[in-house]
């Protein structure tokens, strides 16, 4: 996986948790996080945003971290 | 469905449906009509055809000609019939021998002056001034033709489309009307008095020179040979006709495509279609020859490489290929390395074959669509607040509405069939609030004038709708009760304490959005207390990093206010691509079924299993975007291409193309070697929407039938190839007619319970949803409750995109398109419809050019972050001081090498209205075109007979 790629899972759920609510009201911003990327993102994807969460989580909105470690632990 | 070629019926004014139905007696025939009705119509309707030169039922009643004249038992004299009303009672006779004698003393001071040369005439047989001669037996001209005449007058041949001859106009004002009442543009007039009056374009101008859009509606309005289609003056009158669908925008024209021999020479809007009722524009009308444009391929290719030649092979030889290279692919990379992208220029069947075969026979759910970079966060946003992914409306509904709210859109550019009937709208004295960073023609227009022009900085929409939202709160604006009742009282509530918060206040957002609060706050209040409000919406919405949360706080808007679920109200997206609605309903998104169905509901998978008899993958699919990033890595390798480009219309292009070039194989089924054909390994030759059968769905939900008219030049219809591609693949599709793959659409997805190619051809169009509950479909959708029961107020938090204007890239660029070229121009750069627009400019403020230098017609560099390219300059205030504006419908003009890949946070549908740049004067094309005119010259070279090796 390159480093655009990373970099633009990455960028892509930041934005989704912002939207979602993630300076406002942290537990709903997780929940419809989780939930989106559920829904609208590729099984590889997820996988690859938990991978890079799992090394350095380099860039990842707090959220979004959450969420990473919700998913692990759902695993 | 070819029939024989008869001009379409001529009531004589228009249909009217407000009135108490009255009984009157024509020539002894009796008929029932409105009482709005005229004499004129009523007797067309009893099948007595009163003679008539300045009446056509496409305008109101004028009363110029008095060729009309009849007698009206107990009334003196002899009214004109076309604006004498009827009443009940009322008993007509429309010949006699005095009647005979007026009109034909009248039909002689034309003939007068009129050329007598009808043989060879290229009106001659549909010629109304020739036809009203020959009814009356009009056998001589008392005054002879040897008076003062304008015989002499010159033609005017300066349109591509259409020659305007002054010899044989009559001066009925039947094209100056069109052109005021039906297109709204006031291009033409009447000029001089008297013997001197004469039909005039602009200022005594030519038709090319003055403000003509060349909609053809004066075209149409004419009763003689004085304007005239030069496809008909060169080839005379058509033979059969056939009633399909345009191809063009997301309005969805119906037309008549009217052939002589296997050639259409015109197409005429459908005076019964239910989205144009008789009009059209200057794409749909006139520009059709790109269907039989010398650059179509039609031979499939296969090579092994894309720097190889490509190779002429038969069908069979093609698909095999095709199947083999992804079989090969997936039993290397493994079954999610292959996919699939459609295109919105597609009929529903066509796409909904695509989907199905990834599904199915690719077994994954690698499937998207072009409406991702377009309309996709319509799709999210309506479906989240409102419970449908579709617009409120039908088209018509704007007759009733009395505030319209336009942001980002340029509905009289690219949707202009509609903006015409806005247009319409407001000449009758709706409020108009246009919300758009450019002065788009809606601001300031003959007759019509924006109450209300709020010059947003792009990328700021939902700041300024939320502004919008919070004055009505703040206000006491708001419809309680329809909120009370019909939205959900938890989320109303959340949202209310979210928009009352004072940071959404118009004056807190002044300096980010660049709106003076005074007029938002003045824009709020119209909107909301004007009568009915209905908002339309377009590209300058969706295509942000917030595209879908604008969408949802328009709808919010909508809600608030109570102006949903009646006529006159509404969400209305413009969708920019015939078929994007269609597109989206037929489940070409990477995870959902047709019926916006998520693959995870297992009821609604497991009836799709049941009837495909293959199991299917519940996991959502690659986008188009996450396709690109995936090839670039190495993961995915093999795309089959269903008419759409890519490596045009997509954003930084640089990206798309090392992701295509990455690519094991690329299959691209189109018309032409597109751009995103130039990397492929096998080209399957499509068919142009004259040449196939199926069914588009427009922005208004309205399902129409596109109609074969001549046979496919490549030997097969699009879905014929995706059916062969499918069966080489062991997916079994054995359709015989693509009637059969709306059979199947029907069983399988409730909304299109009711459609089926029987129900299209006798309602002529269907608006979905189309089932028990509405067998003749739903023109206004949530009248009662919303779609998903209760409205949803969405919280839409303002986040300020990342792309910023800043030190280094001081200008924001943003794009749209324009009225004579169509999406990424393949089709209409290949018509006379180049002749207005023969490459894309950059539109710059004149401060902003001089603060740099550059002067009209300068070569410009424009710099983004990922790229840059060369455009010759348009100066212009139509555009705010450091915003900059192209189109993007030449492929040479590289405006996706600046677009960047910011995209919407919800659906990845890309930024193209926000790009931070810097400009400044240059000499030369960009290094990008420069090797992408070497690129293209190689490819060209590569086609079979252009003689490399």
């Amino acid at each position: 996986m390159t480093g655009r790629q990373i970099e633009h899972l990455v960028r892509m759920a930041n934005q989704i948790a912002l939207n979602l609510g993630a300076e406002r009201d942290v537990e709903a911003a997780v929940r419809g996080t989780r939930e989106h990327l559920s829904r609208f993102w590729t099984s590889a994807m997820r996988e690859q945003l938990l991978a890079h969460w799992r090394g350095s989580g380099e860039g990842l909105h707090p959220a979004v971290a959450a969420v990473m470690a919700a998913m692990e632990e759902h695993q | 469905m070819v029939q024989y070629y008869q001009p379409q019926q001529d009531f004589g004014t228009p249909q009217r449906h407000t009135g108490a139905e009255v009984t009157l007696s024509i020539d002894g025939v009796e008929v029932s009509v409105p009482e709005t009705t005229s004499v004129m119509r009523a007797a067309a309707l009893a099948g007595v055809r009163i003679p008539r030169l300045c009446a056509t039922d496409t305008l109101e009643a004028f009363g110029s000609c008095r060729l009309c004249l009849v007698e009206i038992e107990g009334t003196n004299g002899y009214p004109a019939s076309c604006t004498t009303p009827v009443r009940a009672g009322m008993r007509v006779r429309t010949h006699s021998d005095k009647l005979a004698g007026l009109r034909r003393n009248v039909l002689e001071l034309y003939l007068s002056d009129h050329p007598l040369d009808c043989l060879s005439c290229p009106a001659n047989g549909e010629c109304e001034l020739q036809d009203a001669a020959a009814k009356m037996g009009l056998r001589e001209v008392r005054y002879g033709v040897g008076g003062a005449n304008h015989l002499d007058a010159g033609k005017d041949a300066s349109n591509p489309y259409f020659t305007f001859d002054p010899a044989r106009c009559i001066v009925c004002s039947r094209c100056v009307r069109a052109c005021e009442d039906i297109q709204g543009t006031f291009a033409l007039t009447i000029e001089g008095r008297g013997f001197d009056s004469r039909v005039s374009a602009g200022q005594a101008e030519t038709f090319m020179a003055s403000e003509c859009v060349s909609c053809g509606a004066c075209v149409s309005a004419c009763p003689t040979a004085s304007l005239l289609e030069n496809s008909i003056i060169e080839q005379g009158l058509p033979e059969r006709t056939a009633i399909t669908t345009c191809a063009y925008c997301g309005v969805g024209c119906s037309f008549v495509a009217e052939l002589k021999g296997a050639a259409v020479v015109r197409m005429t809007p459908h005076k019964d279609g239910g989205a144009n009722a008789g009009h059209a524009c200057v794409k749909g009308r006139f520009a059709f020859g790109y269907a039989t444009h010398p650059d179509r391929i039609t031979r499939p290719m296969i090579r092994e490489h894309i720097d190889a030649a490509w190779r002429a092979v038969s069908w069979d030889e093609a698909i095999a290929y095709a199947a083999q290279r992804l079989r090969a692919i997936q039993a290397q990379y493994g079954r999610n390395s292959i996919g699939a992208i459609s295109s919105s220029r597609c009929t529903n069947e066509e796409v909904y074959l695509v989907q199905k075969l990834v599904r199915a026979g690719f077994g994954n759910n690698n499937v998207d669509t072009c409406a991702r970079v377009c309309h996709s966060p319509t799709g999210y946003g309506l479906k989240t607040t409102l419970g449908e992914s579709a617009g409120t409306q039908a088209f018509t509904s704007v007759d009733h509405a009395d505030v319209i709210l336009v942001i980002g859109a340029n509905p009289t550019e690219a949707h202009p069939v509609f903006g015409s009937r806005l247009k319409r709208r407001l000449r009758q004295g709706a409020r108009l609030i246009v919300i758009d960073p450019r002065g788009i023609e809606l601001v300031d227009a003959p007759h019509v004038h924006a109450d209300y022009h709020l010059p947003l900085r792009p990328g700021t929409n939902v700041a300024v709708l939320n502004a919008l939202a919070h004055v009505i709160v703040a206000e006491g604006l708001q419809n309680t009760q329809f909120v009370a009742q019909r939205c959900d009282s938890e989320a109303f509530a959340a949202w209310r304490d979210f928009i009352s918060d004072p940071r959404h206040a118009p004056e807190q957002l002044e300096a980010e959005t660049g709106v003076a609060a005074a007029a938002l706050r003045g824009a709020a209040r119209l909107y909301a207390t004007a009568g009915n409000a209905a908002i339309y919406y377009g590209l300058g919405v969706t295509e942000h990093s917030q595209g879908s949360t604008a969408v949802m706080a328009i709808a919010n808007l909508a809600m608030l206010t109570g102006n949903i679920g009646r006529e006159g109200v509404g969400v209305n997206p413009l969708r920019e691509q015939n078929n994007v609605q269609g597109s989206c309903d037929m489940g070409s998104f990477p995870h959902e079924l047709p019926g916006y169905r998520h693959l995870s509901d297992a009821a609604t998978r497991t009836q799709f299993e049941r009837d495909w008899q293959v199991a299917l993958d519940p996991e959502p699919g690659l986008r188009i975007p996450n396709m690109f990033d995936a090839a670039v890595d190495g993961d995915f390798r093999g795309l089959y291409c269903q008419g759409e480009d890519m490596a045009q219309s997509d954003p930084d292009t640089q990206h798309v193309q090392a992701a295509l070039r990455a690519l094991d194989c690329l299959i691209v089924q189109d018309i032409f070697l597109s751009e995103t054909a130039k990397y492929a390994h096998v080209f399957l030759p499509g068919s142009s929407f004259l040449e196939k059968d199926g069914t588009f769905t427009n922005a208004e939900r309205r399902i129409s039938r596109v109609r074969q008219i001549v046979p496919p030049l490549a030997g097969k219809q699009d879905w014929e190839i995706t059916a062969a591609l499918a069966n080489a693949l062991d997916c079994g599709m054995h359709y015989t007619h693509p009637s059969q793959i709306m059979d199947e659409i029907a069983r399988l997805t409730p909304t299109f319970a009711g459609v089926s190619y029987a129900a299209l051809d006798a309602l002529g169009s269907i608006q979905w949803p189309c089932n028990s509950g509405a067998p003749e479909g739903t023109p206004t959708m949530h009248v009662d409750e919303f779609v998903r029961g209760k409205g949803n107020f969405a919280i839409t938090e303002y986040i300020a995109t990342r792309e910023r204007a800043s030190a280094r890239f001081p200008l924001l660029l943003t794009t749209g398109r324009i009225l004579s070229q169509y999406n990424v121009g393949a089709q209409t750069r290949r018509t006379a419809n180049s002749t207005w627009h023969p490459r894309d400019t950059l539109e710059i403020h004149p401060v902003d050019a001089a603060q740099r230098g550059i002067a009209e017609g300068d070569w410009v560099g424009i710099q983004s972050r990922v790229g840059n390219t060369v455009l010759p300059a348009c100066i212009t205030e139509r555009v705010e001081p450091g915003v900059v504006y192209t189109t993007f419908h030449h492929p040479d003009s590289g405006a996706n090498v600046i677009t960047t890949d910011n995209s919407d946070w919800a659906t990845n549908c890309p930024e193209y209205k926000v790009t931070a740049v810097q400009i400044s004067r240059v000499a030369e094309p960009s290094p990008w075109q420069q090797r992408q005119r070497a690129f293209d010259r190689r490819q060209l070279a590569l086609l079979p007979g252009a003689g490399a090796e």
